[in-house]
């Protein structure tokens, strides 16, 4: 039951409020589009607010080739969803023991989880690299793909946790005297309930494991395994930087997750209904 | 009983000694051991490097790949990199079996100096010797190529072969002095006149950027008008302690200040990078730009004026040095492929080739540079060879100096410090940076 | 009630048999590495060298150390305050209001928009921030010379006084989409037939707000202060990209001092004392605000 139609006067303020912000959020990203599409000398001239003079897609073409841009798309699309679902999984089995089995020691279990998310990154790179040396997965990977899980999987656990301390007991109580247990108590009860905050941790743990650049940089070694982001910085040579192409690869870097992200919101906006409980 | 423990020592023993043979710093490479013909068949080459593919050391060494599996029969698997990530984990990567063969690498003592004195680099003394580069290297690129055992540049074993050079200019937009009627200088104080001129009309003289490396460079340019070798030496390779309110750096900071208070260079500048600097000369807007022979190649093809180069007005010494080197890790596995590699690119067609291409090569034959412009480029070079004039480049000494150094000069120009403020903790900065350096660590 | 089999805490410890031994290798014995290397003098190839106390004794002396934490201060207030309020802010209008009164598309439209600054990759956007900062021609100081303001032209990330100002805005910018949608996720968890009553009742915006919405979500909410903080405490990219903790120390951070220790001076010792002593700051924070949490949390219970 929607509430009245009636829209009053300061709804509409508030509403030109929110898209003056998100003007201004996105402007940015617009300022990219414009010079993705413009040739160096129409950069060197206007400047990177002009409008470009004629559409130029020769940066756009020239980065797709050299940087081999389809496999390192594929590298990308492929550590990050491993990342996310992987992540996904051990937040879940962690938050399951924590915030519903409320397994002994929380507190302290749950602080050890977040140290993942609490250590810088840069100190976990000599550790990690001498490792990874020691079991030959320098260079590969799966060591990426490992180190991203665990430290996505520390927020992962923190925010379910949270949620799950919240659960409703009736439901566990009443799947318990369904005869349930707890494997199947997660899988046709916890899971589908809580079904909007997993799919807001994939979401992010797709991103945030897309744009990163400390640790690929540091493990993957060989071209033909990079991602998207390295491919992006292999452009800034040492003293010089083609802004033009830079912007265009920056441009071809970003959509995939820009298109990932609006599939997936539309399974946000379509909420967890009051029915679920019933 | 005995005797397992007999073994067991023995075994023991043997271990320790075939681990401390395979580390520490490489054994020279007699050059017996080098073989100047080398048969490549069936056997891989990996080589990466992270110049631009247009620019001409890019093309070059295209060329050179294509001439190397000709000539040896061997297959070359060549990654272009990022500056950036080599930077962050050479020494990591080195120190692994996924080292290629043969990379390039940044000269200077926090670099290629550092990678040599930790051991990951092969010393190339053999190499040297057997394939007769030292002939075709001017002493001053010399100085790059060879560390020691601290990993300071000038004295020591090979470890990095330098094939171009590089050197900083000022480059003059020739429409803009005709249009304002001044006149190009050719010495200082025609320059300090020039810069008034075009102040008088409004026109901000010199593109310059402090956020990054071209300040610095004019700072040391200055500072090198009133410096000579054993100055150089002292700054680059510690071989004396180097006076920070001495009359060189003084000289260099004041003038500094001085220019940005007549308005030649532009306050802005601690919030502008390279990139907006040298894009303020292409379109015009800055008559005279002071930096790199690597913005020549992009200037060729951008700028619409007519420009012209010159050394420094006046000075014997500039900021210069050979170009990025070309090392060979300890744990490169086919090293005489890499040496031969090394070799043609130092052979006359693909120097030659470099410098018709904007480049400026250590050993093309001057008569085989056809394209005018880029003749001007590398006489200009050799001019500073013959001269012993290559400067190095001022955040050389140590690994931290280059941005203290950016935000000493940001200090001058906001008017934060006064230069004498600024030379003291610039003095005391690099001192510190130094002594880590030399006192064993 | 007797626990039921369901309800035994101790069969639940499998479940954490993953993540425990993941957490292990991937973050416990690196942290003791990296401790261990604090007290020595290690540059990364040859065995590091016993030195005891004295990376540390210099660290409580560098003046560069303190800086950078003050600076984190500043970082807290861009990456936890502002978007935290903000955020909720933002996220219960398009919610509410919005996803009511014009429609859910609009609503989901506009947060996509917020959240595009957190797709985009930092070095991307510092090279967009340079466009608008840059102090000549940049679009911020065009435009207030169009609006007349020509007086208020600075030179936005090259003067010491106002770089830190001006990256706390960058960060408020890419930081305010993740509490958006994490609170707009959240808030589908609250029963619309609260606010109904609540409407009927003659509540308006402000008190549902305070108190439903509020109540709600407090668990999200504190999600949100905590992982903003310690990304805050953490942050190093963006000041990487901008300004490289200059101009002079104006925005060095923990995190970027550690980083030139361990990856430009070669240092590695020394860049382990400073992440170490970042990491006990975290630490000691998020113990802070789990505390804080679980108390709450109990509070609930008792209800």
């Amino acid at each position: 039951m929607r509430s009245s139609r009636k829209r009053k006067a300061l709804d509409w303020v508030l509403l030109s409020l929110a898209v003056l912000g998100a003007l201004v959020v996105v402007a940015p990203l617009l300022l990219i589009v414009l010079n993705s599409f413009k040739s160096p000398d129409d950069y060197n001239q206007g400047g990177p607010l002009q409008l470009p003079s004629h559409l130029y897609f020769d940066g756009l073409a020239r980065f797709w080739e050299a940087s081999d841009f389809p496999k390192k798309l594929w590298n990308s699309i492929f550590i990050s969803a491993m990342v996310a679902v992987l992540g996904v999984l051990v937040s879940l089995f962690n938050a399951y023991a924590l915030g519903i089995g409320r397994a002994r020691g929380r507190l302290p279990l749950l602080v050890v989880f977040l140290l993942a998310n609490m250590l810088p990154q840069e100190a976990l790179l000599y550790p990690l690299y001498n490792m990874s040396k020691a079991v030959g997965l320098y260079d590969s990977q799966w060591s990426v793909i490992i180190i991203f899980t665990v430290i996505q999987s520390a927020f992962g656990t923190y925010l379910l946790t949270s949620v799950y301390s919240g659960f409703p007991r009736e439901l566990l109580e009443a799947a318990a005297i369904d005869g349930a247990g707890r494997w199947r108590t997660l899988w046709q009860v916890v899971v589908p309930v809580s079904w909007q905050t997993l799919s807001v941790l994939l979401i992010f743990f797709f991103i945030w494991t897309w744009n990163e650049f400390l640790i690929p940089t540091t493990f993957l070694v060989s071209n033909d395994k990079q991602t998207v982001p390295l491919a992006v910085a292999a452009l800034q040579g040492e003293k010089l930087m083609d802004v033009t192409t830079t912007s265009a690869s920056a441009l071809l870097g970003l959509i995939p997750t820009l298109v990932f992200f609006l599939i997936f919101q539309r399974t946000l906006t379509r909420g967890v209904t009051a029915g679920a409980i019933k | 009983m005995r005797s397992t423990r007999l073994a067991l020592g023995a075994v023991m023993l043997a271990g320790a000694l075939v681990v401390s043979a395979c580390g520490g710093s490489g054994a020279s490479t007699d050059s017996d051991d080098v073989d100047t013909t080398v048969d490549g068949e069936g056997r891989t080459l990996t080589l990466w490097h992270y110049e631009n593919e247009t620019s001409a050391m890019g093309v070059a060494w295209k060329a050179a790949i294509e001439q190397f599996e000709k000539e040896t029969g061997a297959k070359v698997e060549f990654e272009p990199k990022s500056f950036e990530a080599i930077r962050t984990t050479a020494s990591q990567v080195l120190n692994s079996d996924k080292a290629p063969d043969v990379m390039e690498y940044n000269k200077g003592n926090a670099t290629a100096g550092l990678l040599a004195s930790q051991g990951l680099l092969t010393n190339l003394d053999g190499a040297v010797e057997a394939y007769k580069w030292e002939d075709k290297l001017a002493p001053s690129l010399q100085t790059t190529a060879t560390y020691d055992s601290k990993g300071v540049m000038g004295s020591g074993s090979y470890f990095g072969i330098p094939n171009y050079g590089e050197y900083v200019e000022f480059y003059y937009n020739e429409d803009l002095f005709k249009k304002h009627g001044v006149e190009v200088p050719t010495t200082f104080e025609e320059l300090e006149e020039a810069m008034a001129a075009f102040e008088a009309k409004g026109v901000t003289p010199l593109a310059e950027s402090a956020a990054e490396y071209p300040l610095g460079q004019l700072w040391y340019q200055l500072a090198l008008t009133k410096a000579d070798r054993d100055w150089v030496d002292s700054y680059q390779t510690y071989t004396d302690k180097v006076d920070f309110s001495g009359p060189e750096i003084s000289y260099a900071t004041e003038t500094i200040k001085d220019w940005t208070e007549k308005g030649y260079i532009s306050k802005n500048a601690t919030g502008i990078k390279a990139d907006d600097a040298g894009v303020s000369f292409i379109n015009g807007e800055a008559p005279m730009f002071f930096s790199g022979s690597w913005w020549y190649g992009r200037f060729v093809e951008e700028a619409k004026f007519n420009w012209s180069t010159g050394l420094f007005p006046g000075a014997e010494i500039s900021p210069g040095s050979s170009g990025n080197v070309w090392v060979v890790p300890t744990k490169a596995e086919e090293k005489d492929l890499a040496y031969k590699f090394i070799d043609i690119t130092m052979s006359p067609e693909i120097q030659n080739l470099m410098g018709n291409h904007g480049g400026v090569p250590v050993a093309a034959e001057p008569e085989a540079i056809t394209d005018e412009k880029s003749k001007e480029l590398i006489a200009n070079f050799n001019t500073l060879t013959e001269q012993d004039g290559l400067g190095f480049y001022p955040d050389w000494p140590t690994p931290t100096f280059y941005d203290e150094l950016n935000a000493g000069l940001q200090e001058v120009l906001n008017g934060t410090k006064t230069p004498d403020e600024v030379n003291e903790e610039l003095g005391s900065l690099y001192q510190d940076g130094v002594d880590s350096i030399t006192g064993g660590s | 009630m007797t626990p039921t089999k369901t309800q035994q805490p101790t069969g639940y410890w499998w479940y954490l048999l993953p993540g425990l031994l993941l957490v292990s290798a991937i973050v416990i014995v690196p942290l003791g590495m990296n401790i261990y290397y604090s007290f020595t003098s290690y540059r990364g190839i040859l065995p590091p060298q016993w030195i005891g106390l004295e990376n540390w004794q210099r660290l409580f002396t560098d003046a560069k150390f303190w800086t950078s934490f003050r600076n984190s201060i500043a970082m807290i207030v861009a990456m936890v305050v502002v978007p935290t309020l903000l955020g909720l802010l933002i996220a219960s209008v398009l919610f509410d209001l919005v996803g009511k009164r014009f429609g859910g598309k609009v609503a989901s439209f506009l947060r996509a928009t917020y959240y595009i600054p957190q797709i985009i990759p930092i070095v991307v956007a510092a090279i967009v921030i340079g466009w608008i900062a840059r102090p000549d021609d940049g679009a911020l100081n065009s435009i207030l010379d169009t609006i007349g303001l020509d007086g208020a032209r600075q030179n936005w990330l090259g003067d010491p006084a106002w770089a830190l100002p001006t990256i706390m805005v960058v960060l408020i910018w890419v930081q305010i989409g993740y509490p958006v949608v994490v609170f707009m996720a959240a808030l589908a968890r609250v029963d619309p037939e609260l606010y109904e009553a609540a409407e009927l009742d003659g509540a308006n915006w402000w008190h549902r707000f305070r108190a439903i919405t509020v109540a709600v979500i407090r668990p999200e909410i504190f999600v949100v202060a905590l992982t903003c903080t310690i990304a805050a405490l953490k942050v190093f990219a963006p000041v990487y990209a901008l300004t490289r903790g200059g101009p002079g120390t104006s925005t060095i951070v923990p995190s970027y001092y550690s980083y030139s220790e361990f990856f430009q001076s070669t240092q590695v010792g020394y860049g382990a004392a400073i992440s170490t002593a970042l990491t006990v700051v975290i630490i000691a924070v998020s113990l802070v605000f789990l505390i804080a949490q679980r108390r709450v949390e109990q509070e609930e219970e008792q209800r």
